[in-house]
């Protein structure tokens, strides 16, 4: 296995809420330029993993590494400083604020203005229909128009890790590929690698790597050609039904 | 009765001071801080204090006093947000909103305590000169406070919307979590509200004290309810709304209140807040709420 | 605490009645803490209350009518006048009730400058001659405040008290126990009221004739608030201590009495009481109580705990000794049998902007397990929240054929629908016993009052409901949790008592929101057996809303699947699974085209 240098290693991570313990010694990485799914059904522990990966929970056990660096409990803030975003469940829009000023957040932390500058000229190019709308309250938004904003608005300090909570949810089928689609593009183009924590399967599409969780333990993975039989797996995971 | 128009926005724009005070930090923070009122007076007892009693060889003239207020005030204002709010973030409304009022009331008997409770006369810092303004005499703080609270509604409609930290103010504003996921300093934000905040509450006390002639304990958090009671008209999470609602109550104060009874215009403020709350929670001016 | 109580006797008069005073605002903070600690409401106008039950008293008192009456009156008005300041909160909550009781407070304390003749024009009460000494005024303040506790005590053990809990901690779901969450915060502004009234009237008494405002003004009503969080919400004897820190310490210490430095204590003490008791908040957020609760839990503590988990049950066997829960008190025509019990036709439910269930059609037919399934997000708890009145309905739900839109919420559980909810609700603070007695509100139908006062059927109703308790425990395997605070226990436990609670109110129909979140694999197994039990034994018909499909295909007898808020599929368990279109929307189109036959 001649994987690139990893990115992102979680180990053995554990954490909850107050009294729930949700993840169990959750193990899984992320190489440079790579997508990898964390599949998993509802309650499964996929959003828990992300807060805690991004410090927005605290760990009970367990390390999360990031290029070699400890970074287990490194609030999200300083985490864009080092080039990882997360793009939360419901796509985290600021609804009183226009489509500019929501791309404009993403690059808060960027300091050179040309940069900026470049960075909002491609996510207006990846995503025409930002440009048309940028004036426009992000509450406005249709929900796919949303995810396209909370992808631009991810890419706008140029992460070399975008964690991606159920970029389906809330979205029509066709939506959902549209969206998938255009995570594959990004990471084609640019070169980021990408977490994407989802329940549809469609997700493994684009994956070159999978994780399965289940109760809040990593319980199947696979890679390269694998991940297509891991959709008859998944089925009798959700279905019981067999394949 | 222009007489009563023209006092009732200056005393409505020195509350604007403290609405926009507590809207700035209820709309970053989710806290509705009593305690605004009693940290502008408290700085101004000190300046006061050494004004008359000239420590370190030094009388600073009223006007130097007031200037050391707002000073003294944006700093109480950033100690109170590190040593009581900050451990507090997370917690319910309710106990952070406790919290203000313990803090407001350690102020207010400390100052009972040190200063004693006969009113302490509260010179103007401008002078006590008086203003034509068509047709009306007003004094010198009452045109000051006018100013002021322009300048003030400027000056952070201008920073809010111009620059980038005023758009992380307002993107904390609406998710904190999603602003610090976007790489903002939430705390950062926390700071600035306080210490605004704190700004805002010693310019109010420096010229209200001189408005009503004293200074006594808890005088100032009288104020901020009358303040209070603007923002919520015009709307807990709008600048804009707290200004126009504080307006609004310090034309009713004034109008209503010389021409009718303070009696009557404290009902008539009660009954618009009942009524807004009712109504319109969100307030005149304030954003409409995700109903579900 | 009860020494401390007894001191002032040996004092000298103004001591004496020093502790007096101190003791009236502590009834009034007592009364705020109904509020404020068992219902989840701020006032900020406790200090009118109190004023509005003194001049109550001296309005009575000086017309010559004997003392218990001006008492009873005084705390008649003080919960009329409390009542009233209590109505928007029907309409708004939290932050919003604080600033208009505020608002309440500035208004009604500049009242009797308005109208002077409240304060009875200065006509002295004179008090009987038997209260005269101040040392017998004190025994008298002592008595009501022992008259008070008894009644505070006698609020958590009721029917009023357990729905006042359901609203502080889960309002909008208050209403699927059957409490009706109105008239319940009504009833605690009423119940607040009267207390501080009852504080009022003795002010009254002990000083004949109130013209000083100044016991009545806000900054008081802030001390008040100041005092029930120092002292610990839920906590008498911390609320006391607080309050005589605060009122009666001081002065006691009187003004000849320097502190080193500062000054005299009455004027330097409140202050430098204040610091550590902002810090109090800060660090502990339960105060002088909590530090107390846990004192004693240290002294107390055996060492032994409970396994937190539910015994293993023969769940057929436990059932069936259970049968009698479902004899409740329901009319005949919420019993007569019907093939199908809820009948679902055309259910819409918006939200704002959107649409989270449309046009949906569900019959659910007696003594069926019926599976709910579906993606995240596609409309099944909003279908039970439909059903138990807790969103925004149009359409048509029969149930027994009878209508239930329309009806409120708090209505249905004594129709016979119970539920559960998918992040668990009930109340974390309380016992799991109290929790079990809160699902069963409905079946409680004494007026609130009346349980606070023990009469009518009241005792014998509460014995009732505790031995139904007792046996929905029993029938989970819960008894030896029975007086554990809810919130101690692990999450899928939780869970478990929720079921319990919810059978415990003696439904027909029973809907379970993803019951087996949280529990361990066996767990979750025991539960489908417990389903089938309770269906065999207890013949109660269940929906339940399942995230493991083989739960469902092992224990139900038809099944629904909800995409976007609309029916995709219905049938047998082992038919829906086979469907594309529930494939599809469990694994993303295109999957089942990869998947070898």
């Amino acid at each position: 296995m001649t994987t690139p240098a990893n990115l992102l290693s979680v180990d053995e991570l554990c954490s909850g809420y107050g009294s729930l313990q949700v993840l169990f010694g959750v193990s899984l990485s992320v190489a440079e330029g790579e997508v990898v799914a964390l599949m998993g059904s509802n309650g499964a522990g996929k959003t828990t993993t992300l807060r805690t990966i991004t410090g927005l929970l605290r760990a009970t056990a367990g390390s999360v590494v990031l290029d070699g660096v400890h970074v287990t409990g490194t609030p999200p803030e300083r985490l864009v400083d080092r080039g990882v975003v997360m793009v939360p469940e419901g796509r985290g829009m600021l609804r009183e604020l226009t489509v500019s000023e929501n791309l404009a957040l993403g690059a808060y932390t960027v300091r050179d203005k040309a940069q900026v500058a470049a960075a909002l000229d491609r996510a207006f190019t990846t995503f025409p229909i930002l440009f048309e709308r940028k004036e426009q309250k992000a509450g406005t938004l249709s929900g796919g128009q949303q995810q396209m904003l909370a992808l631009g608005r991810a890419l706008m300090a140029g992460p070399r890790l975008m964690l991606v909570d159920e970029a389906s949810m809330g979205l029509s089928p066709i939506m959902t590929e549209r969206a998938f689609s255009l995570i594959a593009e990004v990471n084609r183009t640019l070169g980021v690698a990408v977490l994407l924590v989802e329940q549809n399967v469609l997700a493994l599409d684009l994956a070159h790597r999978a994780y399965v969780l289940e109760k809040g333990q990593v319980v199947a993975s696979a890679e390269g050609a694998e991940v297509r039989t891991m959709q008859g797996q998944l089925r009798e995971a959700y279905l019981g039904t067999g394949a | 009765m222009l007489r009563d128009l023209i006092i009732g926005l200056s005393i409505g724009s020195a509350y604007s001071l403290l609405a926009v005070a507590v809207v700035l930090i209820y709309s970053s923070t989710k806290v509705l801080s009593l305690a605004v009122g009693e940290i502008g007076a408290f700085a101004l007892y000190v300046a006061l204090r050494w004004h008359e009693r000239g420590w370190f060889g030094w009388h600073p003239s009223v006007f130097v006093c007031a200037l050391l207020t707002i000073v003294g005030a944006g700093a109480l204002g950033l100690l109170v947000e590190r040593l009581v709010m900050r451990p507090m973030v997370g917690r319910p409304a309710l106990d952070t909103l406790v919290a203000t009022l313990v803090v407001a009331l350690l102020l207010a008997l400390s100052e009972l305590a040190i200063y004693g409770i006969n009113p302490f006369a509260a010179p103007s810092p401008v002078g006590h000169g008086t203003v034509r303004l068509l047709g009306a005499t007003v004094s010198a703080t009452q045109v000051t406070a006018l100013l002021l609270a322009g300048f003030v509604a400027v000056a952070l409609w201008l920073f809010l919307t111009r620059t980038s930290f005023g758009l992380a103010t307002r993107a904390v504003t609406g998710d904190a979590t999603v602003a610090r996921l976007l790489g903002v300093k939430v705390n950062r934000v926390y700071v600035f509200a306080w210490g605004v905040g704190g700004l805002l509450s010693g310019a109010a006390a420096a010229l209200l004290a001189p408005i009503s002639g004293s200074l006594t304990p808890f005088s100032l958090t009288t104020a901020l309810l009358s303040a209070l009671a603007g923002a919520v008209i015009g709307g807990l999470d709008s600048l804009g709304g707290a200004i126009v609602g504080s307006l609004l109550v310090g034309l009713v104060t004034s109008v209503v209140g010389s021409r009718v009874d303070p009696t009557t215009s404290a009902g008539v403020i009660f009954l618009a807040v009942l009524v807004t709350l009712l109504v319109r929670p969100q307030g005149l001016l304030g954003g409409a709420r995700a109903s579900a | 605490m009860l020494l401390a109580l007894l001191a002032p006797l040996g004092m000298n008069l103004p001591q004496t009645s020093i502790v007096s005073t101190a003791l009236f605002l502590g009834i009034v903070a007592l009364g705020l803490d109904v509020l404020i600690g068992t219902t989840g409401q701020l006032s900020i106008a406790h200090a009118a209350l109190f004023g509005s039950g003194c001049y109550a008293a001296l309005a009575l008192g000086t017309h010559g009518l004997p003392w218990p009456v001006a008492f009873l009156g005084a705390a008649a008005a003080a919960a009329a006048v409390s009542v009233l300041m209590g109505l928007p909160s029907l309409r708004i909550r939290g932050l919003q009730v604080a600033i208009a009781t505020l608002a309440f407070q500035v208004f009604a304390q500049q009242v009797p400058n308005k109208w002077p003749g409240v304060k009875s024009g200065g006509r002295v009460w004179e008090r009987p001659s038997y209260l005269v000494d101040e040392t017998h005024l004190y025994l008298l303040t002592l008595a009501v405040l022992g008259l008070v506790l008894v009644l505070l005590h006698r609020l958590r053990s009721t029917r009023g008290g357990r729905g006042l809990l359901a609203v502080r901690d889960v309002e909008a779901r208050a209403a699927a126990f059957g409490v009706s969450t109105g008239p319940a915060k009504l009833f605690a502004y009423g119940v607040s009221g009267a207390v501080a009234g009852l504080g009022g009237a003795l002010f009254a008494m002990q000083q004949g004739s109130v013209q000083d405002l100044q016991p009545f003004i806000l900054r008081e009503s802030l001390l008040l608030v100041a005092v029930v969080v120092i002292g610990g919400a839920r906590s008498a004897v911390g609320i006391l201590v607080a309050t005589l820190l605060i009122q009666a310490v001081p002065k006691l210490l009187g003004s000849d009495f320097d502190i080193p430095y500062l000054g005299p204590a009455p004027i330097v003490l409140p202050a430098l009481l204040t610091a550590p008791l902002l810090i109090g908040i800060v660090m502990q957020p339960q105060g002088i109580g909590g530090v107390l609760h846990d004192l004693g839990a240290k002294l107390t503590d055996r060492g032994e705990r409970p396994s937190p988990r539910p015994m293993p049950t023969d769940a057929h066997a436990s059932a069936a000794r259970a049968r009698d829960l479902r004899d409740v008190p329901r009319p005949l025509k919420h019993r007569l049998p019907t093939p199908s019990l809820l009948v679902a036709k055309s259910v819409s439910v918006r939200y704002g902007g959107v649409q989270a269930l449309v046009d949906l059609d569900i019959e659910v037919r007696r003594s069926e397990i019926v599976g709910l399934i579906g993606a995240n997000g596609a409309g099944k708890s909003t279908f039970f929240n439909a059903v138990s009145g807790l969103a925004p309905t149009t359409g048509s739900i029969r149930y027994r054929d009878s209508e239930l839109l329309g009806l409120p919420a708090s209505s249905r559980s004594a129709r016979g629908v119970a539920r559960t909810f998918q992040d668990m609700g009930l109340v974390r603070g309380d016992t799991v016993r109290e929790n079990v007695l809160l699902a069963q509100t409905w079946i409680a139908s004494y007026p609130a009052v009346t349980g606070l006062l023990a009469l009518g059927g009241s005792v014998g109703t509460e014995r009732e409901l505790r031995r139904r308790a007792d046996e929905a425990l029993e029938l989970f395997g819960l008894t030896h949790l029975a007086d554990e605070r809810l919130g101690d226990l692990p999450y899928g436990t939780m869970r478990i008592v929720e079921i319990a609670a919810a059978v415990a109110s003696g439904p027909d129909l029973l809907l379970l929101d993803e019951a087996s979140a949280g529990l361990t694999p066996d767990e979750a197994h025991a539960l489908g057996d417990r389903f089938q039990a309770l269906r065999d034994e207890l013949g109660l018909t269940l929906v339940v809303i399942e995230h493991h499909v083989p739960l469902i295909a092992r224990t139900c007898d038809y099944c629904y699947c909800l995409e976007s808020g609309a029916l995709i599929a219905q049938g047998t368990p082992a038919e829906v699974v086979a469907q594309p279109r529930v494939v599809e929307s469990f694994l993303g189109r295109g999957s089942l085209d990869e998947v070898p036959a």
